[in-house]
């Protein structure tokens, strides 16, 4: 490897080595702790990490056996050990049977009874006639004497360890009865063996180094950038290490706005910067406003039940607004006022009623004309309801984009005009077309088609005049275009989607990882 | 939308020339039409052309010849003349007769026809005829009850035809596609075609009937046709060509789409009488085809108003010309006949319409417009745009969800009652049957398939919920709300406190909290927001059985506000 790109990714503990020692010097923990003053923690984390990078190889391994002082022999310490309790318990109450002195000083039977066999054999306590334990001479104890002595060197000792070098031949044979590799938890001693590595920095190391000296590296660079620092001024002067640039980001799980909505936002504001002012309106419709007000026969196909959910309770609504009702009934039947024949057939006041999901967001086009203003520019992108089977390129509800424009002078041209500007500004179309195009309630009525620098040639929406059945039974005498606009396709592509229920996605991993559209 | 196919061979031979696809495509914009499939690897005498249709009121363009003829007069063809039409004044001879029968007044009262003579029937029209029969019939005649179409073997009729209600116990015939004779009742109750039709007559104490003068069924309209005189076929001569239905205008119509088909085809058509019992629209006694549609009107100022251009008289009539409709000008007003196919001239804009496609769409310059407005969101979104950008800071990200949803994630996992929940009546599958009452089911199902995504979960949208409300004119309210939700080892109702207590800060509420009892947060860890007394939205821990029924096992606290009533 390139002893350059090492150099960027070395920890002060790993430069300090680097340039104390040369390759082949025989290094270990305890050299490390003498000359760089490295806890053997330290030592060991710059040992792996220059082995790791092939600065450094092992060398060799010896393993001795050390003794470790355990919570309980620290208590034997501070309390006395086992034997010694009986001894004073004895010399304070007197002969004790066995089970009243375990009781008493709170020890296991057979653990006393091995104390009682030690303590008998040296002549310290013995059995009266009558079965009792009795102290026979308290002074003759040597072992009680050598265990505390051991106790106490160990407690003495740094980590409360002792090596087998620092115990003599009578401690070690005293150690090797009290001390247990495992279940230390009931031995004053715990045994264990101990490794020690000895290793080198390698030949390549030597590189390194030099490229650390060149460039003036120590080692005792400052990590953070801390308060107290800031404060002191300790900072100046001082070098800071340089980090891994390159190391990888911890993942950050922030919040962030729907990448799906927020394209759906960016055509509002679009259409909004167009002068059209948005409106919105409730889920719940009536025929009347769903299909009547848009001049579409109560018979019509598009009104079937097989296309527009209806409630199921209640199914009415208690009263639709007048003077609205009657004028479009009247033109259903006769063309009332507007100079319509009218679609000829009895208008169907309570079928008129009926609640239904609003199917079309055309809907809120009707709703808005008898307080629209002249001129005026309406828009809304609203949830609608199919009856459709889901799938990838249908959903039960979707949004749908839709406006109006009402005003003295308004034509098929500045239709026309409106949809060039949606093409090019809001669905960034290099190319369009408009061809004939058919809707209940508008005449004339056209097609969009857009090339789009991505899809290609597709439909981008329709459009049309509003019929005067539509606008005049609303009270609206000025020419209305109407228009509706597809953006699904589009959003699908700005997410890089490509199935329409993924707009909808209930998977919060899946929005996380989305990116956020930047164009 | 009807979608047709049409015979390549018989189609461009009635267009007068070939055309490529490309051509094709755009000629066929004329009919507001759009070529859907042409498979040219198929033997030339087998291939045809799909074309979707997408004028409903136009159902003369839904056949072979229909639309051929559109395409032919714009291509520079003239407009045709149909010598058979009778028209008021002026009423053609005719060796047919039918009579109606009063008996039929009251259920299905129209009757109109025509006979074809001239040529053996081909193979294309019999298979054209077929297909417009069923288009004309299921779209435009509202699946039979306002239409229904028959053809007939005229050697085997004796003439008068009488058509009129009868007794369905005690007339029998043989149907299609059955070999034994069935009474009215049993062929409405036994044959497919009275499963699929009979409703239409089934509520009647008589059945519509057309039978010859030697009492020979030709048909039970709307349903079903004889066995012998209503069975067709390829290389037939001299066929009855008949319509019944409940709108005379409608009837009258089909009869004359389906007569100028044949003619345009090289057919001779035979005038009809019809004599009625009864008074109808057209008179006591019509001979079919028959000219029913009144001139429709329209002045040049509109046309130009309406198109943005300036547009004469004499180039009104040329566009209307140019699209087969004949006009006349007479200063500024312009008088146009519909042609004998057609009669969707509902009003004036429907004639401005066809100058607009008569003069060609490219003629149309799009135009800025000039009047000037203010455009703006609504206050709602407005306002919910706020919302969303102190649910981001506060480290939430936002969801959306569909609308519907089953009841089982709305209510019965939720906890909840059903009362207030909008069901539909008709849905398409239980998996869409509720309107959702709230965005909490969409944010706990979020948690309930994402239990691999790593935590914490901080998630949140706004969007619009729908309830019962019987207040309401409609019985219902919609509103627009926000929910959210975390979810980790430690959420619990403080941190949730806690972000609602930051998000109202910033939106500029002072609030306070009330006990809540709602069956969705666990007791004693939930709370109502009140802002000037009115309950604006709850918080808390989500109840362990609630988790539990969404099979979530991390701590939840959710929260939903109402901001429609914080704006």
């Amino acid at each position: 490897m390139d002893p350059r790109s090492l150099l960027k990714g070395l920890h002060p503990l790993e430069i300090k080595v680097l340039l104390h020692y040369a390759p082949g010097e025989p290094l270990d923990a305890v050299r490390l702790a003498a000359e760089l003053d490295y806890v053997e923690g330290h030592s060991n984390q710059a040992q792996a990490w220059l082995i790791a990078k092939e600065l450094a190889a092992e060398s060799g391994r010896t393993s001795k056996a050390v003794y470790e002082l355990t919570p309980l022999g620290r208590t034997w310490l501070e309390t006395g050990t086992p034997e010694e309790r009986m001894v004073a318990f004895l010399q304070e109450k007197g002969p004790s049977a066995m089970p009243a002195l375990c009781q008493a000083i709170g020890m296991e039977q057979k653990d006393a009874g091995s104390a009682f066999g030690r303590l008998s054999r040296e002549g310290v306590l013995s059995m009266t006639p009558e079965k009792l334990v009795a102290v026979a001479d308290a002074t003759k104890s040597l072992r009680s004497a050598a265990l505390k002595a051991l106790l106490t060197k160990a407690a003495g000792a740094e980590g409360g360890i002792l090596e087998e070098s620092d115990l003599n031949s009578a401690e070690m044979s005293l150690m090797a009865e009290v001390a247990k590799k495992r279940g230390s938890g009931d031995a004053a001693f715990r045994a264990a063996e101990r490794e020690t590595v000895t290793w080198t920095l390698a030949p390549a190391a030597a590189a390194v180094s030099a490229l650390l000296r060149e460039a003036g590296v120590s080692g005792e660079e400052l990590g953070a950038v801390t308060q107290a620092m800031l404060e002191d001024g300790s900072w100046k002067g001082a070098a800071f290490r340089s980090y891994n640039i390159k190391s990888r980001p911890a993942r950050l799980l922030p919040g962030r706005r729907n990448p799906y909505v927020q394209f759906l936002e960016s055509v509002k504001d679009k259409l909004c910067s167009l002068g059209f002012e948005e409106f919105d309106g409730g889920l719940v419709e009536t025929e009347f406003w769903n299909g009547d007000a848009l001049f579409m026969p109560q018979f019509h196909s598009a009104r079937d039940i097989h296309d527009v959910y209806y409630l199921a309770d209640p199914t009415k609504a208690k009263s639709i607004e007048e003077p609205y009702l009657s004028r479009v009934a009247e033109t259903h039947e006769n063309g009332g006022s507007t100079g319509s024949r009218g679609w000829r057939y009895g208008f169907d006041r309570e079928f008129t009623k009926r609640l239904v999901l609003r199917s079309q967001g055309t809907v809120l086009s009707a709703r808005q004309l008898p307080t629209a203003k002249v001129p005026g520019k309406y828009f809304g992108i609203a949830r609608c309801f199919r009856y459709d089977k889901v799938d990838a390129t249908h959903l039960s509800d979707f949004y749908q984009t839709e406006g109006i424009v009402l005003g003295e002078d308004v034509n098929l041209k500045t239709l026309l005009g409106f949809l060039e500007m949606f093409a090019v500004e809001v669905a960034g179309a290099k190319e369009v077309k408009y061809v004939p195009g058919y809707f209940p309630f508008t005449e004339p009525s056209v097609e969009v088609h857009i090339k789009h620098p991505v899809l290609g040639w597709f439909e981008l929406g329709g459009a049309g005049i509003f019929r005067p059945e539509v606008t005049e039974p609303l009270g609206v005498s000025v020419p209305v275009l109407a228009w509706g606009i597809g953006i699904d396709r589009m959003a699908l592509m700005a997410l890089g989607l490509n199935d329409l229920r993924e707009l909808f996605s209930y998977d919060i991993e899946n929005v996380r990882l989305r990116r956020a559209l930047v164009k | 939308m009807p979608k047709i196919e049409v015979d390549e061979t018989l189609f461009f031979d009635l267009v007068g020339r070939r055309m490529e696809a490309t051509e094709l495509e755009h000629a066929l914009e004329t009919a507001k039409a759009e070529l859907d499939q042409w498979d040219r690897t198929a033997p030339a005498s087998e291939r045809v052309i799909k074309i979707e249709l997408n004028d409903t009121n136009r159902p003369d363009l839904w056949s072979t010849a229909g639309i051929a003829r559109q395409l032919r007069i714009k291509d520079g063809g003239t407009i045709p003349e149909y010598g058979f039409f009778s028209r008021e004044g002026d009423i053609r001879p005719s060796e047919f007769r039918v009579v109606v029968d009063e008996s039929i007044q009251k259920l299905r009262p129209f009757m109109a026809g025509f006979v074809i003579s001239g040529k053996p029937l081909g193979d294309d029209m019999l298979r054209d005829a077929i297909q417009t029969q069923e288009k004309l019939c299921s779209n435009f005649g509202r699946k039979r009850r306002s239409i229904s179409m028959g053809m007939y073997r005229i050697d085997l009729i004796k003439w008068p035809v009488s058509y009129k209600g009868v007794d369905p116990d005690s007339v029998s015939f043989v149907p299609l596609q059955m070999n034994e004779k069935l009474t009215l009742r049993r062929i409405v109750a036994e044959h497919p075609k009275g499963k699929e039709y009979g409703h239409i007559i089934a509520g009647s104490p008589v059945y519509p009937i057309l039978m010859g003068a030697d009492g020979g069924v030709l048909s039970m309209a709307p349903v079903i046709n004889s066995a012998d005189i209503g069975a067709v076929q390829v290389g037939d001569r001299d066929l009855l060509v008949e319509f019944t239905g409940t709108d005379m205008a409608a009837v009258c119509l089909a009869t004359s789409i389906v007569a100028c088909d044949f003619a345009d085809a090289g057919y001779e058509i035979k005038p009809l009488r019809v004599d009625y019992a009864f008074e109808t629209p057209f008179g006591r006694s019509v001979t079919f085809p028959y000219y029913f549609q009144t001139p429709a009107s329209v002045d040049s100022g509109r046309v130009s108003r309406l198109l943005g251009d300036s547009i004469g008289p004499e180039q009104v009539v040329e566009a209307l010309s140019v699209m087969g409709v004949r006009a006349e000008a007479h200063g500024q007003h312009i008088r146009a006949w519909p042609p004998e196919y057609r009669d969707d001239f509902i009003h004036a804009v429907d004639l401005v319409e066809d100058v607009m496609i008569g003069r060609g769409m490219a003629s149309f310059r799009p135009e800025r417009p000039r009047d000037f407005t203010i455009g703006r969101l609504s206050p709602i979104e407005s306002f919910t745009r706020k919302a969303k950008d102190v649910m981001v800071g506060l480290g939430y990200q936002e969801m959306i969800y569909n609308y519907l949803g089953s009841g089982k994630d709305y209510i019965e996992r939720m906890n909840i009652p059903a009362d207030d929940v909008i069901r539909i009546s008709n849905p398409m599958s239980e998996n869409f049957e509720y309107v959702r009452p709230s965005t909490l089911p969409g944010l706990l199902q979020s948690e309930a398939v994402s239990s691999k995504a790593p935590y914490p979960h901080r998630i949140f949208e706004a969007g619009k919920v729908a309830f019962l409300d019987d207040a309401r004119n409609y019985g219902t309210s919609t509103r627009q709300r926000m929910g959210f939700l975390c979810s980790h080892q430690s959420a619990d109702y403080n941190e949730l406190a806690g972000v609602v207590s930051a998000l109202l800060y910033y939106m500029g509420e002072e609030y306070t909290v009330e006990d809540s009892v709602d069956p969705r947060f666990l007791p004693g860890r939930q709370a109502r927001i009140l802002i000037r007394g009115a309950e604006v939205g709850v918080f808390g821990e989500l109840h362990p059985a609630v988790l539990a029924n969404w099979g979530i096992t991390m701590p939840c606290a959710a929260c939903e506000l109402d901001l429609d009533s914080l704006l």
